[in-house]
């Protein structure tokens, strides 16, 4: 099989298999993150911001609370601002008064309407991979035990962190087929790369490349064989989550 | 906190000196020199990575804080050693690409052109950074020059905090800059000032502010001020020296709390 043949059958691949491998719930799981964080810091904000492929931005992906509508979708440079800072610096920081920022108070207000007294933000970052910043607007600071509140934030941050990993590693798995191709080229079949690329995969991602070399399979069967094997796996999956005693 | 039999105290350590003949590094976004509370840099220089030539680009002579941060760092050492010289390590503030090495880059340089102190508030979680990090901790170890680095709040290791040859700093709520706590569990060592503290900031305010990292240059200014009085000490005497004035040992109460 040539170079083209593969490129076309891993492209193939990866869009129709796209919602089928792809984490559900990642986007809920983090909104829900921010609102509880805001809810249980008596913010009036709380905001996750992560960092663009090259690094050069912070976008703001997911929000809870003031300004949330505005701020979602914003990107800022990486080299400025407080949420610039910590996540140049990996440390942690709160400004009990950013109006007397000038440079800080002119940025948020022309971009989300809403400018805070106070922010607090820590970094998201995890062992292999620094993400973004989680940040807290206007918290309410005399609460009993807020002198912990970086601490706690930074327990929040290790949340977003981990359910980001999940969506990283469906955006690995597209790597790891992009891998296979380069193996692919020198003339093994794809499924034999596909299953190879599967074996070197660590953890429940092996599972999801397995899944799509069972697919890749099926997809050369047919038509019919596609609908067949769509119908079982849609029956299994209903079979599954009605199964008494399991996790829904 | 068991007490440290040497006839070490306060007077002893910095007593009558503020710094003089001592070189600070500031590893951070740059100071502001015209800052009224830093008022002189004697040194300064900037690294960044150059994505063309894939490495890292250094450029000696004034620059301009790109944040505030290290100005806040400045204004504190400044404050305990007003004698001391302050020099400027921009490594934040450009790009993050390749902020490792450009760390890395900046550190080397300080401590290959005499810096004795330098104040890193920065930290890193990411374990592919553990052994540059951990190499440059010892290099600065070797050649005397004393780390003070600002701790992070996570339950998990970050560089270059971590490291025992380093001394890593956490925030505390007292106010009196001359007053440390010994912590007795590592891998943080000490607490020093950092909680709503009014700091120097950008275009010449201030800004009311809490940090591990506004801690770490209050133990930078003391290590100055000791070191201008006892130029010999080793990195490890200075920590030991740190310990025996630090306010909760040797059985005495409270700790700078409340102070």
């Amino acid at each position: 099989m040539g170079a083209d043949e593969l490129l076309a059958e891993i492209g193939e691949l990866a869009t129709s298999l796209g919602p089928a491998v792809r984490p559900a719930g990642s986007q809920q799981l983090l909104r829900s993150l921010t609102e509880t964080a805001r809810q249980l810091f008596g913010a009036a904000a709380c905001s996750l911001a992560l960092l663009s492929e090259d690094e050069s931005e912070l976008i703001y992906t997911t929000a809870a609370g003031e300004g949330a509508g505005d701020v979602t979708g914003l990107r800022i440079s990486s080299s400025q601002g407080i949420a610039g800072w910590v996540v140049q610096s990996g440390q942690p920081i709160a400004v009990s008064d950013v109006t007397s920022d000038p440079r800080f108070s002119r940025e948020t207000a022309e971009q989300t309407g809403y400018v805070p007294r106070s922010i607090l933000a820590v970094p998201v970052e995890t062992p292999q991979r620094l993400l973004g910043v989680i940040s807290l607007l206007d918290r309410d600071a005399g609460r009993p035990g807020a002198e912990r509140d970086i601490e706690l934030l930074s327990l929040f941050a290790d949340q977003a962190a981990l359910a980001l990993a999940s969506v990283d590693a469906f955006a690995n798995l597209g790597r790891v087929l992009l891998g296979a191709l380069a193996q692919g080229a020198a003339g093994a079949d794809l499924v034999l790369a596909l299953r190879a690329a599967a074996d070197r995969l660590p953890g429940p991602d092996r599972d999801l490349a397995a899944l799509a070399a069972a697919f890749a399979s099926l997809a050369r069967s047919g038509t019919a064989e596609r609908r067949l094997a769509l119908a079982v796996l849609t029956d299994v999956g209903d079979y599954a989550g009605r199964r008494p005693g399991r996790p829904r | 906190m068991p007490k440290i039999d040497l006839p070490i105290d306060k007077d002893w350590a910095w007593g009558g000196y503020s710094g003089a003949g001592v070189t600070v590094a500031v590893v951070d976004s740059g100071i502001d020199a015209a800052h009224l509370a830093v008022r002189r840099v004697d040194r300064a220089a900037a690294f960044e990575w150059d994505p063309n030539e894939q490495e890292v680009a250094s450029t000696e002579g004034p620059h301009e804080d790109l944040f505030g941060h290290g100005t806040a760092c400045a204004g504190i050492i400044r404050r305990a050693a007003p004698d001391a010289a302050l020099w400027s390590v921009r490594v934040l503030g450009r790009r993050l690409s390749g902020k490792g090495m450009v760390f890395a880059a900046g550190l080397r340089w300080a401590i290959a052109q005499g810096a004795r102190v330098v104040n890193v508030s920065l930290s890193t979680r990411r374990e592919d950074y553990f052994g540059l990090f951990h190499e440059i901790a010892d290099e600065a170890a070797f050649a005397g020059v004393v780390l003070v680095c600002a701790a992070n709040n996570v339950p998990a290791p970050t560089y270059p905090a971590q490291f025992s040859s380093v001394i890593s700093v956490a925030a505390h709520d007292g106010t009196d800059p001359f007053c440390i706590d010994a912590n007795p569990s590592p891998p943080v060592d000490f607490g020093a000032p950092g909680i709503d503290l009014e700091v120097p900031w950008l275009d010449g305010g201030t800004i009311v502010s809490t940090g591990n990292s506004f801690a770490a240059p209050h133990v930078t200014g003391l290590v100055a001020r000791m070191l201008s009085k006892h130029p010999q000490l080793t990195p490890y005497e200075v920590k030991t020296v740190l310990r025996a004035v630090a306010s909760n040992a040797g059985g005495k109460d409270g700790g700078c709390h409340g102070g």
